[in-house]
């Protein structure tokens, strides 16, 4: 948390423009922050008629949201919990027992297990750095271009829309032998799907393909916020493009970038679909996802299965975690909220 | 508009071109495949040319000619439609409070959004699937509608709320100071200022319910319920072991063209939002 | 109980009339709320509809049979039943189980043993291979409704006389590359079913086994290991196709279609399919029964196929049993046989005239399904198939003695549900 504080601090003397943040923090002192202070620790009956009108209004519109997201999900999730400590193979229901942790013990010294952990691991930093990349500069032509750009923002969220399974086929049957343009253009006579190295690099591009768009479309809501007479000035100061992206942009971008990333990380950790249509995780590309769909799903073995969902999920909170304490990416409603 | 670059328009035009050119062709060349096989008759199908030597629109004539896949798309696009307004609007909700009120919870609210955003979902299926049979909820929209808001919600309420944190909130204050109740001031001013995000996570909620595939597989079991994407699952080629490839292209094309749509139609909303937002800066 | 049932009437009367929209003319539509429904749960098959509206009329209003399609992929078909089946649904009641699922849900008590009458009419004048998949602990757990088999399809303009064996084909391939003309062999090698169905092919060819006699130890004798041998010789060979360890059944018949291949283990639906895309090529191809492995002893190829199972929780059995029968009797298998695709599991269906245009090779398939091996009888064959297709695969990188040890170990934990699935 420091560390997005001292960044911010850097990035606040050079950018006249940073007066409309000022005013919102300000502001935000107004309401928020103020009324936090007032009636903080000291005393809770303190609050003032106005901070319990708004805290009555707060849960009020979050109680539907907060109410269906927990009706749904809270049993399963607990339910999975438990799954996961016990011997439990749905075709063997006799032999049901509680094992405590001994279904961890056998996920975590499985090398099926880490195997599929390294290869997902590997999809997740690629693809994720390539779609920053991409997606910024789908992000700037979707937010700049001075000529066609209906054309170019309805074009460039396509792959976006595209039913993921149907988009995988395309790239599969493009990538067979013989009958696909792709493989007969880039590796005539030999089959890129069936080496590990190129079946994980073409997974890689069916994934970029399909989610640089929703990349593209975080970020373009944080360079909407970057002002132009910001540029302008920087432009006159002698700034070249590329100085005026990395000092003048980037900072300004920053919360929207880091929750760009957070979510494609999260999302990229869990890839299934994709695997699952071009290669069904041979030769050895298959990720945690697809080890968990074949334990759990079709094995019916929901003891293993589920600890390994519960260890998948575990992995993508450490991620968020390490997203929100290291990078500070502003989660709402913590500490940094609302003060950008 | 200022932008890089010089004065010289027309350079800058054309370089503008050549950058759009490059942006067209990696987002649909893929696509162009997709329909380049649902116009390809079934012995040229797989001759690995990208463009057809012989056209039929056969395909499409086949799955328009069933209910299989017309009933799909009524449940498709009622489905989604539904579920991205419920989404959104609870989404919005929950994301003024967040980014702009105090209240005990919140980091709570937050927390359990994010865990279910990150639970692995192949996880989840098999409880509602319990869950939905006893509830009789299993083969119904709100079988569907209800897990889709779920799994939007923290989407849109993470976006939404990043959103509302940048609106010039003094007009919030100001309307507040005329006499406006905390949730006038909520309705009247900021949800105009608000609207390129939420349109923007609407579509994203969108794409969500549209494309999603193990839900509806698992929730569903008859025309009833059915969504495209499962029922492209249901089509059957000549024989157990051939993959229906010309019929599964021409409904991609098919279930794409709203897609299309709808991001026309919001893409201009959002460039209106965008651009009151510059004013702004 | 009986609430949810009510329930999902309305729901019943859609998938009715879904079926009856899409079927050919239908006289009762929906006549008759009150009589017995029969829900079929069968994977989607062109011209079942027609077969059901027979058995309709058939049963002349004792029940009225509605097909539920299932997903066209074999893991969604068998998880959507597996999920209801473990929910203990009472709105299943004939189920279409690929052969390999029958012992695991028979194990799981899922589906009722045949018995009586109704065992006597699904085992007469059926094919003994067929018949040995359905059943589990010597009980007869589904009646077979139709059957598969693997044959070798070969081009007549390149081949004279097709090969007995593997080592045969192998040579006849390096001959034909050898001179230039086309020489890939094609088979189903990506990591899946179908590469265990070979394995499984090859070690019956070789007179192995798998697993021990009662189905609950992993043996992996000599035959077997010879079978590793084969594959990997195969692989290795350098006739294979480069799409090997990613082709599945219509991946073997594209890349075959296109011409540049000499050989094709697949099932009799290629030939169909050749015949309506590439017809002059369907002229120059002929088939022969799987290879074997040692001259002059017989292969044993694998059988594929559905059977039909009632559902334990059934309300309906009888009325399921006797709808079972009727989707399964010798004129509705010669119908399907002709119209779907599928070849029948009655003998004397074979012996119909029509089956001749619609199956040339008819013989080869009625003296391969004869001569068939089944896929090794276990509940837990699904455990058992995950861990072979990955330890085989790719078969290029099999090492004969040390890969069996592998699979004694690995299988054996598959076996009894342990351990985590590769």
């Amino acid at each position: 948390m420091s560390k997005e504080r001292l960044s911010e601090d850097q990035a606040s003397p050079g950018s006249p423009a940073d007066a409309p943040g000022q005013a919102e923090v300000t502001s935000a002192n107004g309401s928020g922050r103020g009324g936090r202070a007032g009636g903080g620790r000291s005393g809770r009956r303190t609050l003032t008629e106005g901070q319990r009108s708004e805290r009555r209004l707060a849960l009020l519109l979050c109680a539907p949201a907060a109410l269906v997201m927990i009706a749904v999900t809270g049993w399963p999730i607990i339910y999975s919990i438990w799954l996961s400590l016990q011997r439990y193979d749905l075709r063997f229901p006799a032999d049901q027992e509680f094992v405590g942790l001994a279904n961890y013990v056998e996920v975590l010294t499985s090398s099926y297990w880490w195997t599929s952990f390294g290869v997902t691991l590997l999809i997740t930093v690629v693809s994720v750095a390539i779609e920053l990349v991409l997606g910024m500069a789908l992000a700037l032509i979707m937010h700049r271009t001075i000529v066609g750009r209906g054309l170019v923002r309805t074009s460039a969220l396509v792959p976006y829309g595209i039913v993921t399974v149907v988009a995988a086929f395309s790239w599969r049957y493009a990538w067979t032998p013989d009958t696909g343009y792709l493989a007969n253009l880039f590796a005539p006579g030999s089959a890129p799907l069936t080496d590990q190295a190129s079946a994980l690099a073409i997974i890689t591009l069916a994934e970029v393909w399909k989610t640089t768009p929703f990349m593209a479309l975080l970020l373009m809501a944080g360079l909407a916020l970057v002002p132009d007479d910001l540029l302008k000035a920087a432009s006159m100061d002698g700034a070249g493009p590329w100085q005026r992206f990395i000092k003048v942009m980037v900072p300004v971008m920053k919360p929207a970038i880091l929750v760009a990333l957070l979510f494609r990380t999260l999302d990229a950790f869990r890839i299934f679909d994709n695997i699952y249509v071009l290669t069904s995780g041979a030769q050895d590309t298959s990720s945690v996802s697809i080890l968990a769909n074949t334990n759990l799903i079709q094995a019916l073995n929901l003891g293993i299965g589920s600890t390994m969902s519960v260890l998948i999920f575990l992995s993508v909170a450490l991620i968020a975690f390490v997203f929100v304490k290291l990078f500070g990416t502003a989660a709402p409603g913590s500490d940094t909220e609302g003060r950008r | 508009m200022a932008a890089f670059g010089g004065t010289d328009t027309r350079a800058r035009k054309l370089r503008w071109s050549l950058l759009n050119t490059l942006v067209v062709v990696y987002a649909l060349v893929p696509v162009l495949w997709i329909m380049s096989l649902s116009f390809k008759t079934p012995a040229t199908l797989n001759d690995g040319n990208f463009i057809p030597r012989e056209w039929t629109l056969e395909n499409y004539r086949s799955i328009l000619s069933t209910t299989e896949f017309l009933r799909a798309l009524v449940n498709s696009i009622g489905i989604a439609l539904i579920a991205t307004a419920i989404a959104v609007v609870l989404g919005t909700m929950a994301a003024y409070a967040i980014a702009r009120l105090q209240f005990p919870g919140k980091r709570l609210l937050v927390g359990v959004s994010l865990l279910i955003a990150m639970f692995p979902q192949i996880s989840l299926v098999s409880p509602l699937f319990e869950i939905e049979r006893t509830l009789g909820l299993f083969d119904t929209w709100p079988g569907l509608i209800l897990p889709y808001i779920t799994f939007s919600l923290p989407l849109a309420i993470y976006t939404l709320s990043a959103f509302f944190r940048e609106i010039p909130w003094e007009l919030e204050k100001a309307a507040k100071m005329d006499g406006a109740t905390p949730g006038q001031a909520f309705l009247k001013v900021i949800a105009p200022l608000a609207a390129p995000g939420v349109f923007t996570t609407a579509i994203l909620v969108f794409i969500f319910c549209w494309n999603d595939f193990l839900f509806a597989l698992t929730l569903t079991s008859t025309e009833r319920s059915r969504t495209v994407p499962v029922a492209l699952s249901f089509f059957t080629g000549d024989s157990q072991f051939q993959d229906p490839t010309g019929s599964i292209s021409a409904a991609a094309v098919v279930i794409t063209v709203p897609i299309i749509v709808a991001v026309l139609f919001f893409q201009r909303r959002i460039v209106a939002g965008l651009t009151s937002g510059a004013v702004k800066g | 109980m009986g609430r949810p049932a009510m329930r999902a009437r309305p729901g019943r009367a859609a998938a009715a009339m879904g079926v009856a929209l899409l079927a050919i003319p239908l006289a009762a539509c929906g006549a008759d709320q009150q009589g017995i429904t029969v829900n079929l749960y069968y994977a989607p098959e062109d011209g079942l509809e027609t077969v059901v509206e027979n058995c309709n009329q058939q049963a002349a209003g004792r029940y009225r049979i509605v097909y539920n399609k299932l997903p066209r992929g074999a893991d969604d078909q068998r998880l959507q039943m597996v999920r209801r089946l473990a929910a203990e649904d009472r709105d299943m009641d004939v189920l279409g189980l690929d052969l390999m699922w029958t012992q695991e849900f028979a194990g799981a008590e899922w589906i009722r043993e045949w018995t009586g009458e109704y065992r006597a009419e699904a085992e007469e004048g059926t094919l003994e291979g067929p018949l040995e998949s359905a059943r589990y602990e010597d009980r007869l757990y589904a009646a077979p409704k139709n059957t598969n088999v693997q044959l070798l399809w070969y081009r007549t303009d390149l081949v004279d006389e097709p090969p007995e064996t593997w080592d045969e084909m192998m040579e006849t391939a390096q001959e034909l590359k050898d001179a230039g003309d086309p020489h890939t062999i094609l088979i189903t090698g990506a990591q899946y079913e179908g590469l265990v169905v070979h394995y499984n092919s090859i070690t019956a060819s070789a007179g192995g086994h798998m697993l021990s006699e009662d189905g609950l130890r992993a043996e992996f004798d000599d035959g077997a290991v010879r079978a590793l041998e084969v594959l990997r010789d195969f692989a290795t060979s350098g006739l294979a196709h480069p799409g090997l360890t990613n082709a599945m059944e219509d991946d073997a018949r594209l890349a075959f279609q296109t011409g540049n291949a000499a050989f094709q283990i697949n099932w009799p639906f290629v030939y169909a399919a050749m015949q309506a895309e590439t017809p002059e090529l369907a002229g120059n191809v002929g088939w022969a029964p799987y290879p074997g492995v040692e001259p002059g002893s017989p292969s044993r190829s694998t059988i594929g196929g559905y059977n039909l199972a009632v559902s334990t929780y059934s309300e309906h059995p009888d009325e399921a049993f006797d709808a079972a029968l009727c989707l399964r009797n010798a004129e509705n298998q010669k119908f399907s046989a002709i119209n779907s695709g599928v070849p029948p599991t009655i003998e004397s269906v074979y012996d119909e005239p029509e089956m001749l245009d619609a199956y040339p090779m008819k013989d080869a398939i009625l003296e391969s399904v004869r001569n068939a091996a089944n896929r090794p009888s276990t509940p837990a064959y699904q455990n058992v198939s995950t861990v072979l297709s990955h330890t085989l695969s790719p078969p290029s990188a099999i090492d004969p003695e040390r890969t069996a040890e592998e699979l004694r170990v690995s299988v054996q934990k598959a076996l009894e549900s342990k351990g985590v699935l590769p």
